[in-house]
């Protein structure tokens, strides 16, 4: 049984392939196209997936679209209505777009890949649900899942057990937690889709005093059911999210080239703190309705570390899982496996233990691209070379790493790393100047050891997709100072030997020679482009920064 | 072996200089790859997808027995189209191998295991029709290259097949580097027009015009590949594709694939290295390099170095000439002439 997902047209396309409740192959179309958050038709993504599983698209069974497009229009006309006249522009960028492609699917999939056989359509939510529930360890579940908005909503809280999910309650546009903290994203200066992470990482500078404020414009209910007060807000109507009221109150909005100012940092830590404040209470609630000992997250808002990590520690969950693309391009795996399982009625097996579900490349073709770009290189053994590259790490050399497949999901989980030593103290600001030219108040992640995690953060799980923060241990944090961030919190990735050997073994290498079994790991690529996914890319990412090593399979290439 | 000149080679393809056409600039870059930069990020623009390949299947569907004709010659990217085409695509390919007397054991070998493990049906046509052409080429000291005479006259004869057994699609096995342009198989995987093919084709079309005009076992011979696609449209809509074009694997996978699928083996001879070619492409290939200091497989490595498939460096080593004077005169000897 060969099922393909599929989610796009908004942000963050992509493509997952399921063979008999497997996941062969998942894969975001901006990987190809080289567009940050592409939303197009995920084509390439289709293409890849088909071929990593080595299938024709005459040999699947089920299509499956990650949300209902006439819900969704359903939605969007109505909220255009009601902002009218102030959405009338909106409503002309956007309605056009529908007629097109997106109530169409079924026809563009003819056109698109020659596809006549059956397709599905699952509600938005449902998708996030999925792709978190059907592919965790638990036979039995609570389901809580945020974003923007899919269809109508924004917001479920629902069960998981065996191979179905019951939604319970949900929460409706415009009352959106997701929106409401990207609208002050947007606020702050940064961009929608790109800058909520950033908002995370800033939170840590500030204090939060203006939560009063925020509480004003957002109604929580003792179950954590919200109403937003949209005179704050516009989330239709025009190009921008938020309103005057909103700046009468917090004060004049940032431009996107201004100094961040102290207020700034206050604002991002409110928002940061209110947002988990919200969905503390959801989480308890489910809990007491439920009375399950694992929870599922998934949906945008759920890449944020920080939140998922205070869920965990504020209420009586045991284990918490999310599957690395917990944002829109998880819908396409979600809508997979529900038509697998929860439609199809087959039993679950799998489980989900790694993201590595994108392209690999032979030794040849990373060899190519090297030669053709006229890099020198030198080949070695897997032994020596974490031997030799564990050793330029502490030496503060600053290491592209490209191994095996790419992973699925916007975190890079040492295959298309960069990676440094997290020892130094001045490694962030000597990373952002040599390649990532990221903000400084921006954070890097710590990779360690999966079985040291505790000796160095406290944590109360492992970490295997990066979605979880953690203190750093107050003694530790003078050792890491790299990836400990000012707040003293990290965003762990805990790595198995099981699951990834060959960054396992690196950091185990490079625990022989400083005593630290941690590294600095961050994505291989430039502030506003995708992560690399072929070797050409990695080289030219390389050739473009001071990145002072590369290393394609086991081919180390040196500036 | 004669031994021609030295000639600078491109620093970035494997093409030589040959003026006008060819010619290197201060960097030591060829106008071909210079014209191929500035095109780039078009040609990027559009990726030949594998989804794009199985609409154009459905589109030439076939009515009949068969659906798609294959043109097999035991190379490893003819028998990895065979075997896509039965295997990965599911279809019902009738295998069709011309043999001008010159094709290789171990080629025909190849093939005889594909078709027999794939279990299609096969279609095996041996002449020497060409013979006389041959040989008049050699002796008239023509720089006309056999195998574009021979590619005219085979792709005519697979027209005239396809047609003959209702296949509205001819399936080839070239790859990325014979060709790409579109709209598809205008050319029959050669673009004769462009500037590195322009004195081949010159020389081609003088031989033809002034040989096989005036020799009347030749009467019927296309004068061009234009001329083979014109009668082919006459005869039925057929389309010619290659499933390599829009297959993202390296030869190197395939070759894995068939070696042990369908027991395929490389030639003990060939030239390029890793190829399989029959004996007249030995003499093909010396008096290319001969006349013009280079070889269409120089054109093809070339375009797969600039799409970052092929290594200059593999090239170069595939390209070394392996033959000597003993091997092309053996093979001469049915053409009645000594090197």
């Amino acid at each position: 049984m060969n099922i393909l997902g599929i989610s796009c047209f908004y942000h963050d396309s992509a493509a997952c392939l399921l063979q008999d409740g497997k996941i062969i192959a998942a894969v975001s179309e901006e990987r190809f196209t080289r567009q940050k958050n592409s939303p197009v038709f995920p084509v390439n993504a289709i293409n890849f997936c088909l071929q990593r599983s080595n299938l024709t698209i005459d040999d699947i069974n089920y299509i499956g679209f990650y949300e209902k497009p006439f819900l969704k229009l359903y939605r969007v006309l109505l909220s255009h209505l009601r902002a009218y006249p102030f959405s009338f522009k909106n409503f002309l960028d956007t309605v056009p777009n529908w007629l097109e492609e997106r109530l169409t699917l079924p026809l563009l999939l003819k056109k698109e890949l020659g596809y006549e056989g059956k397709v599905l359509f699952i509600k938005h939510h449902l998708s996030h649900a999925a792709s978190a529930f059907l592919v965790s360890p638990f036979e039995e579940a609570a389901i809580l899942t945020a974003d923007g908005v899919g269809e109508w909503g924004s917001m479920t809280i629902g069960v998981g057990r065996g191979k179905d999910i019951k939604i319970i309650n949900e929460m409706h546009f415009p009352n959106s937690l997701g929106l409401f903290y990207t609208a002050i994203t947007t606020y702050l200066g940064l961009e929608a889709l790109i800058g909520e992470g950033k908002v995370m990482g800033l939170a840590g500078y500030g204090k939060p005093c203006y939560l009063d404020k925020f509480r004003e414009m957002v109604i929580v209910k003792p179950d954590g059911s919200f109403m937003i007060d949209q005179k704050f807000f516009g989330f239709n109507k025009g190009s921008r999210m938020y309103s005057n009221k909103l700046i009468e109150v917090l004060g004049k909005d940032r431009k996107p080239q201004e100094k961040i100012e102290q207020r700034h940092c206050d604002i991002a830590a409110s928002l940061q703190e209110f947002t988990e404040e919200i969905l503390i209470i959801i989480a308890n609630n489910l809990y007491a309705s439920s009375r399950m000992d694992n929870l599922c997250l998934a949906g945008g808002l759920f890449l944020n570390c920080v939140a998922n990590s205070k869920i965990l520690e504020n209420t009586p969950f045991k284990k918490v899982f999310i599957q690395p693309a917990a944002g829109d391009s998880g819908g396409a795996l979600g809508v997979a496996s529900y038509i697998y399982h929860s439609i199809l009625n087959n039993n679950r097996s799998f489980v989900m233990q790694d993201a590595y579900l994108g392209p690999d490349f032979s030794q040849n073709q990373m060899k190519r691209a090297l030669v053709n770009n006229g890099i020198n290189f030198k080949e070695f053994s897997d032994e020596d070379l974490f031997k030799y590259v564990a050793q330029k790490i502490s030496q503060d050399k600053i290491i592209g790493w490209f191994q095996g497949r790419m992973e699925f999901g916007p975190r890079a989980l040492g295959n298309r790393s960069i990676l440094a030593n997290p020892g130094n103290p001045g490694m962030k600001d000597i990373l952002n100047q040599k390649v990532k030219k990221r903000e400084s108040f921006r954070p890097y992640a710590p990779a360690v050891l999966e079985e040291k995690i505790t000796e160095f953060f406290k944590a109360k799980q492992f970490s295997s997709f990066m979605l979880m923060s953690a203190q750093v241990n107050e003694d530790k944090r003078t050792v890491i100072p790299g990836v400990t961030h000012i707040d003293g919190s990290a965003r762990v990735q805990s790595v198995s030997k099981n699951i990834n050997p060959r960054l396992w073994n690196l950091i185990k290498e490079f625990e022989s020679i400083t005593g630290l079994p941690v590294i600095l790991n961050t994505s291989f690529n430039l502030n506003r482009e995708p992560i690399v996914c072929a070797p050409e890319e990695a080289v030219s990412c390389f050739k473009r920064t001071q990145m002072d090593c590369l290393v394609l399979g086991n081919y180390v290439a040196e500036k | 072996m004669n031994k021609t000149e030295p000639r600078k080679i491109c620093s970035k393809c494997v093409l030589p200089e040959s003026k006008p056409e060819i010619f290197l600039d201060e960097e030591g870059v060829c106008n071909i790859c210079r014209d191929y930069e500035k095109t780039k990020e078009d040609n990027q623009k559009h990726v030949y997808l594998e989804t794009e390949f199985t609409k154009m299947l459905k589109m030439y569907k076939s009515y009949g027995s068969y659906d798609c004709l294959v043109m097999c010659s035991g190379g490893k990217d003819s028998t990895a189209a065979l075997y896509y085409m039965k295997k990965r695509y599911k279809l019902r390919p009738l295998a069709f191998t011309f043999d001008h007397g010159f094709e290789t054991e171990d080629a025909l070998e190849n093939v005889k295991n594909a078709v027999e493990i794939l279990g299609v049906d096969f279609l095996y046509f041996k002449t020497d029709y060409m013979n006389e052409m041959f040989s008049a080429i050699l002796k008239t000291e023509s720089k006309a290259v056999m195998c574009h005479l021979c590619s005219i006259w085979y792709m005519n004869l697979t027209f005239e097949t396809a047609a003959r057994y209702g296949i509205p699609l001819i399936i080839a096995g070239w790859t990325k580097g014979q060709s790409k342009q579109q709209p598809l198989m205008s050319r029959c995987g050669c673009n004769v027009h462009q500037a590195e093919f322009t004195s081949m084709a010159k020389a081609a079309k003088e031989f033809l015009d002034s040989y096989v005009k005036n020799e009347p076992k030749y009467k019927d011979f296309p004068v061009s590949m234009e001329e083979v696609l014109i009668r082919a449209k006459k005869r039925q809509k057929c389309a010619v594709l290659s499933p390599h074009w829009f297959l993202p694997f390296d030869s190197d996978v395939y070759v894995e694939l068939i070696k042990k699928e369908l027991k395929w083996k490389f030639p003990r001879l060939s030239y390029p290295a890793h190829t399989t070619n029959c004996y007249l492409n030995f003499i093909s290939v010396h008096n290319s390099m001969k006349y013009f200091g280079y070889t269409h497989y120089h054109v093809e490595m070339s375009k797969l170095i600039r799409e970052g498939l092929l290594s200059r460096e593999e090239a170069i080593k595939n390209l070394e000439i392996n033959f000597d004077q003993e091997l092309l005169n053996k093979i001469s000897q049915k053409l009645d002439y000594v090197f």
